[in-house]
């Protein structure tokens, strides 16, 4: 591995992530209305003490990926302004990509309120978990952006969160137990009631849903009850052999991160050619090689 | 990696998932027993220094001689003199003069201090004599894994590599003629060497025992043939009990996927007899001397640390590197040479000995280690611990 490439990319990241982050709760420049753009058809309240909180990690998981390659063009430039510029110019999700999301966000929202939960959403005002930092290790960061995430939530009036991803959900985790952050959440799995789905498929879990956060046997027995059906190989998908899609390393270390994405998503084929995730970073990572469905594409109310 | 070592490598991966399910199957109480040596591992952790005194002074109770490296440099200097001061093959006769031969069998603390090479540079004959290893000696390499040194090499590739040392080998011998080609030239070793180095999988407190686990024999040539056996362990081998230092080889050839292990060694002090007159004496058969060196090298200040303490749990079965997926793509260019640790507990060890958190930020988390572990380490926690670390050092 080329040390001097990873350190120089982890000092762009900081600066850039962190700066953004302390001012702006995002992690780079970013279209905040067009992210957030899906919940206008559905006239979803702004706001509330119940929040649907999407992160966005459907929306921008994608953009993840490319800007973590696009920023070693910009390696020599320090100053974040200028990488805020060429970022709001030149990094955009796709209309394919937004569309997807904007499904996947729409039928988590409608799962949620035919549970019988009332949810609102921040729209273009919500903040960013601080997922990177964790997953970069900066840990001091992530602490004291938590901090201002805290107030933010406190000052919103927003009591319980409802999180849609495994990054988020692990990230605030990691704040309840570290930070104090005090603001209820929850996945929406634990949340919506009489999904139902079908199909046969098999799982690529989250390495963070279900193995850091020890819920691989409680995913498949929703899936399952859901009415959809799981192809299983112990050296694929067992809990301990199943392995990571490569996206989190995508900002560091590109070609790395697709090796691994297109080997775990031939495992996969070897065992059922369609994939089911539950994570938007996998979604978007093995979507290039294998026929892949998040579970809100596959579920509705029954 | 090339596509020959992916290859390669998902076959290994996927026959020690099923070895080791087989063997947990098959054994059940290896699961009790892993369970038992993780809580006795973290006691001795929680009082580390205080039990490797118990250890050497075991060792030197058994007759042996025991030293205490705090670095490498220390570990090697105190092995070259050992080695230096070595009684040669004609009994009663120190040489320091003579050029000794040394015999190795697989030892990754040997790597980490980066002992062979010194020894050569110091003008020994050394040589490896775990297959494996010596393979790695021949191609002037490093190892690939803890367990499978040389897993990436083909048939083909070792053949070639043996052709060096016998010419009846070739890229078209096979794996049996290799193995017995490598046999006949290491046997001449055995028979020359003055000096036998080891590690150790575990060393008992109580006893100052070294016990260590293999299937090849060599281990058992290395301690028993050789006027001279040195053992190079790093000081979280050391258990209470020697019945703890049993456990623990049990358990480290079960989740290594070989399972009953061919040969354990028990080792306690020189060889002896007292089969005249009940009057003992030494040497019989085997060594006439036993040195051990506990080595430091960033251990005790790791016991000390609760971020890092749980990392010395780590018993060295590498089951760990099948599980990770950046391993399965990078093998040992992840954390490249510094180190013969590698994989998920390599990363952490390499911090541990080398101070390198560099390798930390390609691990993904993907938390497979920790599923797999038999200590139950909670490597991915302890991964992102060395990346707040690397990350405090990019100023």
């Amino acid at each position: 591995m080329d040390e001097d490439q990873i350190r120089s990319r982890l000092r762009l990241i900081r600066s850039v992530v962190t700066r953004n982050l302390m001012r702006d709760y995002v992690p780079f420049p970013m279209d905040r209305k067009l992210a957030s753009s899906w919940a206008s058809p559905l006239k979803v309240p702004r706001g509330g003490d119940a929040l649907i909180y999407t992160s966005y990690m459907y929306q921008m998981a994608s953009v993840f990926k490319s800007y973590g390659r696009l920023l070693p063009k910009f390696g020599s430039l320090a100053s974040s302004s200028i990488v805020q510029g060429l970022g709001a110019r030149v990094i955009k999700p796709s209309d394919d990509e937004m569309k997807r999301a904007s499904s996947v966000l729409s039928n988590a929202y409608s799962l949620i309120r035919a549970s019988g939960v009332e949810v609102g959403y921040l729209y273009e005002e919500e903040p960013y978990s601080g997922a990177l930092l964790l997953e970069m290790g900066f840990l001091d960061e992530l602490k004291e952006y938590g901090k201002r995430l805290l107030s933010f939530f406190h000052d919103k009036g927003a009591k319980r969160l409802i999180v849609l991803d495994p990054h988020t959900l692990f990230t605030l985790t990691y704040l309840k137990r570290e930070a104090g952050f005090d603001v209820s959440f929850e996945h929406y799995l634990d949340v919506i009631k009489g999904a139902k789905g079908g199909g046969s498929f098999v799982l690529h879990d989250s390495c963070v849903f279900s193995r850091l956060l020890d819920r691989y046997s409680s995913l498949r027995d929703f899936i399952r009850e859901a009415g959809i059906s799981l192809s299983e190989n112990e050296l694929v998908t067992g809990k301990a052999t199943g392995t990571c899609c490569g996206g989190p390393l995508g900002s560091l270390d590109y070609e790395l991160s697709e090796g691994m994405a297109k080997q775990r998503a031939e495992e996969l084929k070897s065992v059922n050619p369609r994939v089911l995730v539950m994570c938007p970073i996998c979604l978007s990572q093995l979507s290039p090689y294998a026929d892949v469905k998040d579970l809100l594409e596959v579920i509705r109310h029954e | 990696m090339s596509d020959s070592w992916k290859s390669a490598i998902a076959k290994v991966v996927a026959s020690n998932e099923l070895a080791v399910e087989k063997i947990l199957n098959e054994y059940p109480y290896v699961v009790e027993l892993a369970e038992r040596l993780r809580e006795t591992k973290l006691r001795v952790i929680d009082d580390l220094q205080a039990y490797v005194d118990k250890a050497m002074k075991g060792v030197e109770r058994s007759g042996g001689h025991a030293y205490m490296a705090k670095t490498k440099d220390d570990a090697k200097k105190i092995v070259t003199e050992i080695v230096r001061e070595a009684p040669t093959r004609e009994e009663g006769k120190r040489g320091r003069e003579k050029k000794k031969t040394v015999v190795l069998a697989k030892s990754n603390v040997a790597y980490e201090i980066g002992l062979r090479d010194h020894l050569i540079k110091e003008g020994f004959e050394a040589w490896e004599t775990d297959l494996g290893e010596f393979l790695v000696q021949l191609r002037k390499g490093w190892p690939v894994h803890l367990v499978l040194p040389s897993v990436d090499l083909t048939r083909e590739e070792a053949g070639k590599l043996v052709h060096g040392i016998d010419k009846s080998v070739n890229e078209d011998s096979s794996i049996e003629q290799i193995v017995a080609a490598v046999r006949g030239f290491l046997f001449e070793k055995y028979l020359a060497a003055d000096v036998g180095i080891t590690g150790a999988n575990a060393v008992s407190a109580d006893t100052g025992s070294v016990v260590l686990v293999e299937n090849e024999g060599n281990i058992r040539m290395d301690t028993v043939m050789p006027r001279t056996h040195v053992v190079v362990t790093g000081v979280e081998k050391v258990v209470p009990t020697l019945r703890d230092a049993m456990d623990e080889a049990i358990v480290q050839s079960a989740y290594a996927g070989l399972y009953p292990p061919t040969y354990v060694n028990v080792t306690t002090g020189p060889s002896s007899t007292a089969d005249i007159e009940s009057h003992r004496v030494s040497p019989a058969t085997g060594p006439k001397e036993f040195h051990v060196v506990f080595i430091d090298d960033g251990r005790i200040a790791a016991s000390r640390d609760e971020n890092l303490k749980e990392a010395l749990l780590c018993i060295k079965c590498g089951r760990c590197y099948f599980a990770c997926p950046v391993y399965r793509e990078l093998g040992r260019n992840w954390v490249g040479t510094g180190s013969p640790y590698n994989g998920p507990t390599g990363v952490v060890w390499n911090y541990l000995t080398n101070g390198d958190p560099w390798p930390a930020f390609l691990c993904t988390h993907s938390g497979g280690c920790k599923e797999v572990c038999p200590m139950k380490i909670d490597l991915p926690t302890i991964i992102r611990y060395v990346k707040s670390v690397g990350e405090k050092r990019l100023g």
